[in-house]
């Protein structure tokens, strides 16, 4: 049972700020409610120790989505159905958008906010992995003050985030990236809908004159909060692009992600499936370059 | 106690409520509508899906608190035993409802998938119950049910034009 509540609906910003900076962690943000109202409900320990919700669903300011000249700023409490239906996501962040449509069921995506996935940092945020290939950079406001901060940044371990009690995300403004990086998401759950991602890796690539110019490269559930592969992403530079070199990067994904979680006992189900997996998005990436190029 | 004012199939309800209700014990409690059901509690099986502002929802994941100036239609909106809607007739005529525990949920995300998309392919169709489970027919049955309303719909619109 959800303990008694006291709900409040702040029309303004600013009211959602004095709220915070008045009761801290005696209150907690209520957007989409996915997580937050089944938690309450079966009265999970990261959900008992409030007796205050702000529910900040009438704020338009924090649900928008604006193209600016060389960026897009998304409002937090975006829901994922209307980020996988905007016109700008879809061209200008093509992996996200695939993400967001990803996420949970329709029924879910309906309810539940960009910001929502990420503040609590659960290792299996689906949206995470193409936020980061996408260098998100989060505004946080509290009530007298305003800093802004990549997400890999604000990510610091499972659960576990630089937010503080009297603080609210606003925005994830993406910068605009070159049109010649191809990308995609792939997600493994156990089933396709309404399934806890086992799995998730987000990828681009820019590959010019056979080479990679560029490759970044995310992974999510799999290694315990998302993140960027780095090592793996500087190794590849300049690299000519073939089959040879991406079974070699896939190979170096499988030792990452295997370096960062220890030896699980999914280990041995869990590496054949993300070597492969990741050889493959490479390979449909690469053909894809190939064709647009002929065209 | 909370006071909610919101648009209930079609008429306008003030009710006074516990704070700590979800939208699914407001229906199911309050106002004795137990055509929404309450499956898993966890947003996994959509059973107790009802439509909120045009959009299908699970009901166990939103608060009685937070429906204040929406629209919300459940099952009993739909239609009635003396007059089904098109989605019901096609479901009872396919045999898309065995046990029926997931059918009022089933129906609504149906519903809220026509009232955006008049024409869905069964892809979209798919997309739109893959939050409803289903552990009677196999779902073909539904597919089916969806796919012959919009085209019966389709029908009555164009004879109507």
């Amino acid at each position: 049972m959800i303990p008694e509540l006291n709900i409040y609906k702040p029309k303004t910003l600013h009211e959602i700020l004095s709220l915070l900076d008045q009761h801290q962690n005696e209150i907690r943000i209520i957007a989409g409610g996915t997580d937050i109202v089944p938690g309450m409900q079966q009265g999970s320990a990261r959900f008992n120790n409030f007796h205050s919700v702000i529910d900040i669903n009438s704020i338009d300011e924090l649900k928008s989505i604006t193209f600016l000249e060389n960026r897009v700023l998304i409002g937090a409490s975006a829901k994922f159905s209307d980020i996988h239906k905007s016109e700008i996501i879809i061209k200008y962040f093509p992996v996200l958008a695939k993400a967001a449509g990803k996420i949970g069921s329709t029924q879910i995506r309906n309810l539940a906010t960009i910001g929502g996935n990420f503040v609590n940092n659960a290792p299996c945020a689906d949206s995470v992995p193409p936020l980061l290939i996408y260098n998100a950079l989060l505004t946080i406001k509290s009530l007298n003050s305003e800093r802004k901060i990549l997400l890999k940044d604000f990510l610091l371990k499972p659960y576990k985030t630089q937010l503080l009690p009297n603080e609210i995300v606003t925005q994830i403004e993406l910068p605009l990236i070159s049109d010649k990086f191809i990308g995609d998401f792939y997600k493994l759950g156990r089933r396709r809908a309404v399934s806890i991602s086992r799995i998730t890796i987000a990828v681009l690539i820019d590959i010019e004159d056979e080479k990679i110019k560029e490759l970044r490269l995310a992974s999510g559930a799999v290694t315990p909060i998302g993140k960027r592969l780095i090592k793996i992403e500087e190794y590849a530079k300049g690299k000519t692009a073939d089959k040879v070199l991406f079974r070699e990067l896939s190979r170096m994904v499988g030792r990452e992600i295997l370096s960062e979680t220890g030896f699980r006992w999914s280990s041995q189900y869990k590496l054949p499936v993300v070597q492969q997996m990741v050889f493959q998005l490479f390979m449909s990436l690469y053909s894809e370059a190939k064709e647009s190029k002929s065209k | 106690m909370i006071k909610l004012n919101f648009v209930l199939n079609g008429e306008s309800k003030e009710i006074t409520t516990k704070s700590n209700k979800r939208l699914l014990d407001l229906l199911r409690e309050d106002l004795g509508l137990y055509g929404t059901k309450e499956g898993c509690s966890i947003g996994e099986c959509g059973a107790c899906t009802v439509i909120m502002d045009g959009k299908a929802v699970n009901s166990c994941m939103v608060l009685a608190g937070q429906i204040d100036d929406t629209e919300i239609i459940t099952i009993e909106g739909l239609g009635d035993s003396n007059n089904l809607h098109p989605l019901q007739k096609n479901f009872l005529k396919q045999g898309g409802v065995q046990c029926g525990f997931c059918t009022p949920g089933m129906l609504m995300s149906a519903y809220a998938l026509l009232l955006e998309n008049p024409s869905p392919n069964e892809e979209e169709i798919k997309e739109a119950i893959e939050g409803n489970l289903c552990r009677c027919t196999g779902y073909k049955q539904i597919i089916e049910a969806i796919q012959k309303t919009a085209k019966e719909l389709a029908k009555v619109i164009s004879i109507a034009e």
